[in-house]
């Protein structure tokens, strides 16, 4: 009997979106040619363009373990890394990033550092320093931390306040968490310059910056096109156009691409073009995906007419930011504390008016549903990625209660392919489809507008 | 009822920890329920509420949360989300959240969605102890006295404050003469004892809890029969341990906790707050930068085995000190801040000559027994 081979990749709808792997690929290229010029180089989290932008400007090359996790985990060659990380103790539970992560550094180590010849993706040079983050996970500091050990090399962690729902509108209390994350900023300055040997340059972070802002701008745009029905883009799309965004926003090529995204995606939108043949649902998808596997989706969609129309809140770039916030604001510092600040909270009137915490991973989706005439939220808990999962069945809860969307969960994980049933998925979906007719209908009768 | 003392007092108030709690909300007293180390007792103390930690409990199967949480995350929040939801604290007049980790800051947030209460606060705690982060923390602390003071019927004032801290530096440093009664061989209290009297003062009210820390230590002091000698003296470290059936087992296999470096044990009682004017300064310093739990990032500092000493230095001198022979790592399964920390601690503790037992629990009384073989097998090996 003829085998047919299963696709582990999805083609992707729009053009652009097929070219931008290249960004990724630069990273890691950029990254090794800077180490071999005696360059600067550090590994950093995303860190939703709090430090990133700032180590960039004085000169360091900066390169992604959370990307590269999933870049491994695409190539379906994490596998090695996870194994012996966990040899080593790191218990098999943790973030598969940080496994894949310290088991790649602990081989890096092992040989020298010197990249071993079958890292994947070429890999990643050894860094001067660890740019940890506390926005999100505990992996995020604590992963890098870990990761210090092998290498004996200064691991920093920006702060990021992790503010409630209600106490977010108590007097002065947003003035405070900037006020803090500004002078945090400003100590990681001190510790780029000590360890550096350098002066920041001011005038090429605000450039940098002003750059993110435009590209950022180009993304929620983007997104806000997305709303458009038949859905002109779907989320196998945009796990691959976030890249630039999330990595190298103020990066001229990032920008420019991003124009190119736009145009086409507006193009879509203009003549009606939808991203796939026969929309017939549209689905919204928390949280990360199984990067080994995004061929599933396409399936969905050839299958059932299934268009992811918005996904993973914490991926996208944040509605600009209000002119009232940067009124007279000069400090690029402040500038970015305002900025990410601003992304992880620009939710939390949506939450306040649904009584609920908390902002981050939770109410983007109770605009979303709405905003996008979502018929259902495919719900993906992570085996390893807890702070992603730990939301996902309160959001269920708050879909069906506030909004009457239903949702569908399937398991999986962001790297180990082990964990990840595609059959049991496609059972799920089918079945799934008599559920979002039902709520459709449900919410017609309740007068909803969708 | 509460003519028990001492030992047998604690043990009743282990059984049924909230029953005290409930007993002065029916007398008109407020009660505040606060989740992990991070909260300052002393600032619900000082406007006139009653504080007591939230526990999760071992022997209660987790029902509810499972439409609320995932599988995946920390049993212990799990639990402590699970026993709420069946009502256990539906008596609190202030619900205090705290974010110690992701899976205390995320059930903060659940909880709040579901369970209101008159008075709710979500206490940020930052990362790091950076200058910063102590002055951000500080201002955190103001907020949660304002909101406190709200519900509380009386008015805040800063004397009542450093009364309140004296108080419970005098608990504090009855709950260190405690544990050294456990430097000697063998030690005076058993683990499980210890763990009584921890649970049980975290949950009455500190004046109570002094008096009966009091009680304690006379009463061990003059005990003829403790928990005897056995095989190995141990150190606990890591995720919490809240019931008795955990040190019971490790007991039973011939090992004695001699000291522990866990949340429900030194870590919440190790260090004062000290006396500063401005009673704030010296909370904030105390609760984020005195307190070591690796969920606090301390910057990296000088080279690696400097680095080492400077965030675990304080377990040498406690394993030193209390002269122990192994030590346990109890990690809660999913629990990320020990999980990531587990080959340095490790290490470190293998370096200086002491083995080390990993063992990644499901906070599960049922789950249990199957431990035993390799208690049993860790205490034959640093016999
Ligand atoms: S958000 Fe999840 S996947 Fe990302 S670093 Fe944190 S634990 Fe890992
Ligand atoms: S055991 Fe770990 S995850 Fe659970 S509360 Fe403690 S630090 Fe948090």
């Amino acid at each position: 009997m003829e085998q047919k081979k299963k696709k582990t990749s999805s083609a992707k709808t729009l053009q652009t979106a097929r070219e931008a792997g290249n960004f990724g690929k630069r990273i890691l290229a950029s990254a090794r040619l800077a180490a071999e010029e005696g360059k600067p180089v550090a590994w950093s989290m995303v860190d939703w363009w709090l430090g990133g932008t700032i180590a960039k400007a004085i000169g360091i090359e900066l390169c992604y373990p959370e990307n590269y996790g999933a870049f491994c985990a695409a190539v379906r060659k994490a596998e090695p890394f996870l194994d012996y990380a966990e040899n080593d103790g790191v218990p098999n539970t943790t973030c598969g990033y940080a496994r894949n992560g310290i088991g790649y550094t602990r081989r890096l180590k092992e040989n020298n550092f010197i990249i071993p010849e079958d890292a994947p993706g070429g890999g990643m040079p050894k860094p001067l320093f660890l740019l940890g983050c506390g926005a999100v996970c505990d992996a995020r500091y604590k992963w890098f931390q870990s990761m210090g050990r092998y290498m004996d090399v200064p691991v920093w962690t920006l702060e990021f306040p992790q503010t409630g729902v209600a106490e977010f509108f108590m007097p002065g209390y947003k003035e405070e968490n900037i006020k803090f994350m500004v002078r945090e900023l400003r100590s990681f300055v001190e510790f780029l310059e000590k360890l550096t040997g350098r002066k920041m340059d001011w005038d090429n972070l605000s450039e940098r910056l002003d750059t993110t802002f435009k590209t950022h701008e180009l993304a929620h745009k983007v997104d806000l096109l997305r709303k458009s029905v038949p859905s002109p883009a779907v989320n196998t799309d945009f796990w691959a156009i976030m890249i630039p965004h999330l990595y190298l926003p103020d990066d001229k090529e990032a920008l420019a691409f991003y124009q190119r995204v736009y145009e086409e995606v507006k193009y879509k939108v203009d003549n009606k073009i939808g991203a796939i043949p026969n929309e017939k649902y549209r689905m919204a998808f928390a949280e990360l995906p199984p990067w080994h596997t995004l061929g599933i989706f396409d399936e969905f969609a050839a299958k059932h007419g299934i268009a992811f129309a918005i996904e993973s809140w914490n991926y996208h770039a944040p509605s600009p930011l209000p002119e009232s916030e940067r009124e007279g604001v000069n400090d690029p510092l402040e500038l970015i504390a305002r900025y990410s600040f601003h992304k992880f909270n620009e939710y939390t009137p949506t939450a306040q008016l649904n009584c609920m915490d908390p902002t981050i991973f939770t109410a983007p989706y109770l605009k979303w549903v709405e905003d996008y005439r979502i018929d259902g939220l495919f719900c993906h808990p992570l085996l390893s990625c807890r702070p992603a999962t730990y939301t996902l069945m309160h959001l269920r809860n708050l879909l069906m209660e506030k909004c009457k969307v239903p949702s569908v969960v399937v398991e999986g994980d962001i790297v180990d392919l082990r964990v990840f049933n595609e059959e049991e998925a496609h059972v799920k979906i089918e079945a799934f489809i008599e559920t979002m007719d039902h709520y459709r209908e449900i919410r017609k009768k309740e007068g909803f507008e969708w | 009822m509460n003519e028990l003392k001492g030992l047998a007092r604690a043990a009743q108030i282990y059984l049924d920890p909230q029953q005290r709690a409930r007993e002065l909300k029916a007398e008109g007293k407020k009660i505040a329920g606060y989740l992990c180390c991070y909260p300052p007792v002393e600032i619900m103390t000082a406007l006139g509420y009653v504080p007591i930690r939230i526990l999760g409990d071992m022997n209660e199967p987790i029902t509810e949360a499972d439409a609320y949480l995932p599988t995946v995350m920390c049993a212990f929040y799990r639990s402590i989300l699970d026993v709420a939801m069946k009502g256990r604290y539906d008596f609190l007049d202030a619900f205090i959240g705290a974010h110690a980790c992701d899976g205390a800051e995320r059930v903060s947030y659940i909880w709040r969605s579901y369970l209101k209460s008159p008075c709710s606060f979500y206490l940020d705690v930052p990362h790091s102890n950076h200058a910063a982060a102590i002055d951000f923390f500080k201002v955190q602390l103001n907020y949660l006295k304002d909101e406190l003071e709200k519900t509380s019927g009386c008015n805040f004032s800063q004397e009542a404050l450093r009364e309140a801290v004296k108080l419970y530096n005098k608990q504090r440093s009855l709950v260190r003469s405690l544990y050294k009664l456990n430097r000697q061989d063998p030690p005076l209290v058993s683990g499980s004892e210890m763990l009584q009297v921890m649970v049980s003062i975290m949950c009455i009210p500190a004046e109570e809890g002094n008096s009966l820390l009091e009680e304690v230590i006379e009463e061990v002091s003059n005990r003829s029969a403790g928990p005897g000698q056995k095989k190995g003296r141990i150190l606990i470290w890591g995720s919490l341990i809240d019931n008795i059936a955990m040190t019971k087992l490790i007991e039973d296999c011939g090992l004695n906790i001699v000291i522990d470096d866990t949340a429900i044990g030194t870590r919440s009682f190790w260090v004062d707050v000290d006396e500063t004017s401005d009673p704030f300064e010296g909370l904030a310093v105390r609760y984020l930068d005195k307190i070591v739990c690796p969920r606090t990032f301390r910057d990296t500092k000088g080279t690696r085995s400097e680095d080492l000493d400077n965030r675990f230095k304080y377990l040498k001198i406690m394993a030193k000190e209390w002269n122990v022979n192994g030590v346990y790592f109890n990690i809660i399964r999913n629990c990320d801040i020990h999980g990531y920390e587990i080959p340095e601690v490790r290490d470190y503790f293998e370096d200086i000559g002491i083995p080390v037992l990993v063992i990644e629990q499901d906070y599960s009384t049922t789950a249990l027994e199957p431990l035993r073989t390799r208690f049993q097998a860790f205490a034959e090996n640093i016999g």
